[in-house]
């Protein structure tokens, strides 16, 4: 390395020396060379202060590394063939043994997913999972979000540093709607062939949110769609009722709520009757006997036409929904933190 | 947005028994928007009772206080009475004295501003000083109306035409026995009108299927007194931002409070009363929907060069603005402000500034009635972390139409609470209005997509009772949206309409149809469910973690930062990079779990990584890598010695997963694993025939080690998912069962320490299969042992069994095949058969 400044570039060949003969090489961090240095800020020149201290800095960085690559030399451990199947010298009882099965877990979220999946594709649902990172259009441009509005500014959605090549942030999508226009596209040959697209779509969210118990910035959603002719919203809340009821083993009540979403016209929220105390209220439905679930609605047009589909000929259905919500009711589980924790004494329960 | 049930009556014809309530919430629920909760204000105030204070004299022992006898027309049960039927209360509020009319909160009553809350008062009767003092007489602050708590409530005046009497109910008498329905605002964001109460009434009209009939103030275009008395200018600089702008003004304004009840309305609405003409301005954004300001004239007349000038404009460098609320601000550059000539004066459609506000010595005042860019006004809320009543509303666009009867109904109003008289011509500074358009559809289109069969008169029904312009021609609806109505631009606009109207959940529950053609599998989650069983049933525990790491973490681990993808606005510095790879989060969990007490275990994680050097998949989008990552740590103490090194079991694990699906490998020592993976203790994972990397195995660096304090019997892989569901295979490559019995014989060779086990695998592997070719023989190789001696030369055993499909291998041949093999390791290795 390489320093401006005369005097820390004598101070570095000095510690330099001072390193080969330490004994305890450690003891170069407090060597009087850097004290002086240290001393030295003080009485740098004022505009040439800042350069000084950012120097020293990369001094003391450098010490560091001589003391880590030390370290790493200093590598106690046998050396291994790599390619040989078991340690040498080994017992042979313990070779090729894994751990208990017992012990072993899938976790919560990724097996609840499965079995959504599963439903849906008994249901004559693909699957096509949705991306971590996306562009602003995908995001929203192709779901009808107009420019300016709050969900594409970074209070409420990831974005990054970096631009796509239109100039906009790639995205943390805050919904697996960010796959909607791919999936339309990819599927638009059956519509051709008079073949409905019917498509779910799994994936991992991101919201600009502070963490708590009932918050998590990253977490699980489950998109649907449904394009073909004649789709109507009815179809929609009987599709998911059916859903629920296979999900859920029981005859359950269903309504909805307008709502708002700029991708569906009309949209709404989505409720259940509470399948685990059948209306009577308990804590899951907070008393009420309703459990709101997901936002849905009818493809708006434009979205449609987005994706290469005449919306005077096509409709169709979408929702989305979280995942982590139906394991945290499924099974009472107190803090959505815990899915993201790594905590084996969380993870282990569900072996 | 708060609606409260009287106040829907007093602005519908529909009328509500208490019992309709629970109905119309379930209504209003399913066809208009979600009800966060009902409030019975009247609870509030359960047992509060007006009086009038009879007699007051000063209590003997106590300089501040009096003793008065109350008449409370005998309505208080279980209390306290002197002969004459009066009850005896000491007070110590300045302005008590005889012949009032005031609240009483009797004894057993709760004092009402602390209702709800977790210590409730609930006022007995007890001595003060000597002497009995049955309940208490009420200050504002008591009663929940305002802040003032520095004397009593006096009912000196008319409430709404009646005069209250000792006895009345308190709540009856202000109209506090008002039960209010809290609709969720997220529910409007697309319907800037329901932020008024106009609105929600028309839209519970609608929903009860009755006509809705705005009041003729709303619906007719108002004319304006020419007046030249006052000068006022507005001029605005920013007209993309603010497409209207009208101001009026008016002298004559006697500051006061606003009558009781518009205190008590605004209250139950979570509005604080200040005084006459800031209420009437919250008043009427309480019934329109549109926010309003009220500005001194004369305050920003002295701001200004001549006149009172309004200039609207984004603020200068280095603006400071003081703001209502106390505090100043550097407005944000793209805000819009509202200034004099001299200064800004006002955060435009957010906060009103504290220079130019109305006090208690203002005389004259400007009302604007102003329309803001919904998408700046959220914006510079956020920027500011200022959040308001109007702040709500402009955020979701109001019309641009309703301003001109807004200030109409505004002045009215002024006129009417604060004797205020017209000073100025109206200022009316307007960009090209857009009405909104016709939409030309059949009652069919409707049908088709709500699966329903409404005739053309029901649709043309539904819409006009929401005051919507509708005609029938040749069987299509010609429907205009009203001018307040800021959402309906074209046919499913209207189709939401109707089927909201009509009830959404009166829809036909019909499945969709679909052919029984099977649908495309997705292979790529059927390999990551195969891997999830197969870990899991090798005692290894899945994880998530984020797709989010800290800088520090990727450079403890030996990444580079730079190389990944990085949030601009991450929530903290923890979560500022895309993940390069998976393992550096699954180590990051060793930690914790070893010292929570478990002492071996493993774990893994299915996800992605993101690379700067992969940002373009082909089609714009950075590359997704879908990746397993895998993790195998123990306690020294919770292992037998001669186990080995924990390289050699996340190879037990790998073997068994990829064996599992059905993937040849071989590892191969290379020089430059990628970090954390410890070069001398890591190897690439190759696809055998192609030679196709799968992945990394191996132990990690012993920075990594020391940084996450790691044991060294930590070791794990990580592999690419793409070249897994490549090679996987879905068939068994069977082999015929020999009928002939199998022999077998163990060969053991001295190498050198440097020969490493691959090499003389591999030879064998070669020898044995030119062996099967030439013999039609089956052979299975199976690794016995590998012993290294003090002077460091390599033992290694293996064991042959072999067995031909057409006879009986003799003892011989076997040896023979032995030899073959010996010859090779020791041509190609110098390998001595021992």
């Amino acid at each position: 390395m390489s320093y401006t400044i005369k005097d820390i570039a004598v101070a570095a060949e000095e510690l330099k020396k001072q390193f080969e003969t330490l004994e305890d090489k450690k003891a170069i961090r407090r060597s009087p060379t850097f004290r002086e240095l240290f001393s030295k800020i003080k009485t740098a020149e004022p505009d040439k202060r800042a350069q000084f201290g950012a120097e020293v800095n990369k001094l003391k960085n450098e010490v560091e590394a001589w003391l880590s690559e030390l370290e790493s030399d200093n590598d106690d451990r046998a050396p291994i063939d790599v390619t040989a199947p078991f340690p040498t010298n080994s017992n042979p009882t313990t070779r090729f043994s894994l751990l208990p099965t017992q012990k072993g877990s899938i976790h919560p979220l990724m097996k609840e997913l499965e079995t959504v999946l599963g439903i849906f594709a008994r249901m004559g649902f693909a699957t096509i999972e949705s991306r971590e990172i996306d562009d602003d259009y995908h995001m929203f441009g192709a779901l009808n979000f107009p420019e300016g509005h709050p969900a594409r500014d970074d209070y409420d959605t990831f974005m990054t540093t970096q631009k796509d090549k239109k100039g906009k942030q790639f995205i943390a999508p805050a919904h697996t709607s960010t796959m909607q226009n791919r999936v339309l596209r990819q599927f638009a040959s059956n519509l051709v062939n008079d073949e409905p697209i019917a498509v779910v779509i799994p994936g991992r969210v991101f919201r600009n949110e502070d963490l708590d118990a009932r918050h998590e910035h990253t977490f699980y959603q489950l998109e649907g769609v449904y394009v073909g002719k004649a789709v109507t919203a009815g179809n929609l809340i009987a599709t998911l009722k059916v859903f629920l009821q296979e999900y859920y083993q029981q005859e359950l009540e269903v309504k909805t709520q307008p709502f708002y979403f700029p991708f569906t016209e009309p949209s709404f929220e989505f409720a259940l009757s509470c399948p685990f105390c059948k209306k009577q209220g308990c804590n899951v439905c907070s008393q009420t006997g309703w459990i709101e679930l997901l936002g849905c609605g009818m493809i708006h047009p434009n979205v449609l036409k987005e994706a290469g589909i005449d919306p005077t000929i096509y409709t169709g259905f979408a929702w989305g929904g979280g995942i982590d919500r139906l394991v945290m009711m499924k099974y009472d589980i107190e803090d959505i933190r815990h899915f993201e924790s790594g905590k084996l004494e969380f993870l282990r329960q569900f072996s | 947005m708060k609606v409260g049930i009287k106040a829907i009556e007093g602005n519908s014809s529909l009328r509500f028994n208490k019992t309709d309530i629970d109905n119309l919430v379930e209504k209003i629920g399913s066809q208009l928007g979600a009800v966060d909760e009902v409030i019975d204000w009247g609870e509030r105030y359960e047992g509060v009772v007006i009086v009038r204070v009879i007699s007051c004299v000063k209590h003997e022992n106590a300089d501040n206080l009096n003793v008065c006898l109350v008449d409370d027309g005998g309505i208080a049960k279980n209390v306290e009475r002197n002969p004459e039927g009066y009850v005896q209360v000491v007070c110590g509020a300045p302005n008590v004295r005889e012949g009032i009319l005031v609240a009483w909160i009797p004894p057993g009553v709760s004092v009402p501003n602390t209702f709800g809350s977790e210590d409730v008062f609930v006022i007995g009767a007890k001595e003060l000083r000597g002497v009995m003092s049955n309940g208490m007489l009420a200050s504002p602050s008591e009663l929940y109306l305002s802040d003032d708590h520095s004397g009593l409530l006096e009912f000196d005046e008319d409430i709404n035409g009646t005069t209250p009497k000792p006895g009345d109910y308190f709540a009856k008498a202000i109209g506090m026995d008002e039960i209010i329905i809290d609709i969720e605002n997220k529910m409007f964001t697309h319907r800037p009108d329901c932020f008024g109460i106009l609105g929600v009434a028309r839209e519970i009209s609608g929903i009860m299927g009755k006509a809705f009939e705005s009041p003729s103030w709303y619906l007719e275009t108002p004319s304006f007194e020419k007046i030249q008395k006052l000068p006022l200018s507005v001029s605005v600089e920013t007209p993309g931002l603010v497409p209207r702008f009208m101001a009026v003004v008016m002298d004559n304004v006697q500051m006061a409070d606003s009558p009781l009840w518009m205190q008590a309305q605004l209250r139950r609405i979570g509005i604080r009363s200040i005084n006459n003409v800031v209420d009437v301005t919250n008043y009427v954004m309480y019934i329109t929907g549109q926010p309003l300001h009220a500005y001194d004239y004369d305050k920003v007349a002295k701001l200004s060069s001549k006149g009172a000038e309004i200039i609207v404009r984004h603020p200068r460098a280095n603006e400071k603005l003081q703001l209502l609320n106390g505090k100043t601000i550097v407005p944000r550059t793209d805000a819009v402000v509202i200034a004099s000539s001299n200064e800004s004066i006002g955060l435009g459609g957010v906060m009103g500034g504290g220079t130019t506000e109305v006090d208690k010595n203002t005389t004259r005042i400007i009302i604007e009635v102003a329309s803001f860019d919904m998408y700046n006004i959220r914006k510079t809320s956020m920027h500011h972390g200022l959040f308001t009543d109007a702040v709500t509303r402009f955020s979701k666009g109001q019309s641009v139409h309703q301003n001109d009867r807004v200030l109409s109904y505004a002045i009215a109003q002024m006129m009417i609470f604060a004797n205020g008289t017209l000073a100025s011509s109206v200022v009316d500074v307007k960009n090209d209005l857009k009405p909104n358009p016709k939409i030309i559809l059949t009652p069919e289109f409707v049908n088709e997509r709500l699966g329903i069969d409404l005739g053309i008169d029901a649709m043309e029904k539904l819409l006009g009772n929401v005051e919507f312009i509708v005609s029938k021609d040749k069987g299509q609806l010609h429907v205009t949206a009203p001018f307040w109505r800021t959402d309906i631009a074209m046919k499913e606009d209207v189709v939401e309409e109707i089927g909201r109207l009509h009830g959404f959940d009166k829809l036909p529950l019909t499945l969709p149809e679909k052919s029984i053609l099977p649908t495309i599998p997705n292979s790529m989650l059927n390999i990551k469910s195969t891997i999830r069983d197969s870990l899991c049933r090798f005692g290894a525990n899945e994880i998530l973690s984020y797709s989010f790491v800290h800088g520090a973490l990727m450079q403890q681990v030996g990444q580079d930062p730079t190389k990944a993808f990085s949030l601009s606005n991450a929530l903290s510095p923890n979560l500022q990079y895309y993940r390069l790879t998976l393992t550096p989060s699954l180590l990051e969990k060793i930690h914790s779990n070893a010292k929570a007490g478990y002492d071996e275990f493993a774990i893994f994680e299915l996800g992605k990584g993101h690379s700067l050097e992969n940002s373009d998949d082909g089609s714009g989008v950075p590359e997704e890598f879908e990746k397993l990552a895998f993790v195998y740590s123990a306690q020294t103490k919770a292992v037998s010695k001669n186990s080995g090194e924990a390289y050699f079991k996340a190879s037990y694990f790998l073997q068994a997963l990829l064996t599992n699906l059905r993937i040849n490998y071989a590892l191969e020592a290379v020089k430059n694993t990628e970090a954390p993976f410890d070069p001398k203790r890591s190897a690439t994972i190759l696809e055998k025939k192609t030679g196709q990397v799968i992945g990394t195995i191996g132990e990690y660096t012993l920075k990594t080690l020391k940084g996450l304090k790691l044991s060294k019997l930590t070791a794990g892989f990580e592999l690419d998912l793409q070249v897994l569901l490549k090679h996987a295979q879905q068939n068994v490559n069977y082999e015929v069962l020999s009928k002939y019995p199998k022999i077998s014989q163990d060969i053991s060779l001295k190498v050198t320490g440097a020969t490493t086990y691959q090499m003389i695998a591999s030879v064998i592997d070669e020898t044995v299969a030119s062996i099967n070719q030439d013999t039609k023989t089956q052979t299975t190789v199976q690794p016995l042992d590998i012993f290294m001696n003090e002077e460091g030369d390599k033992h290694t055993t293996f064991r042959l069994i072999f067995s031909s499909l057409q006879r009986t291998l003799t003892t011989e041949e076997v040896s023979g095949f032995l030899d073959r093999i010996d010859e090779q390791l020791t041509k190609k290795l110098g390998a001595i058969r021992i």
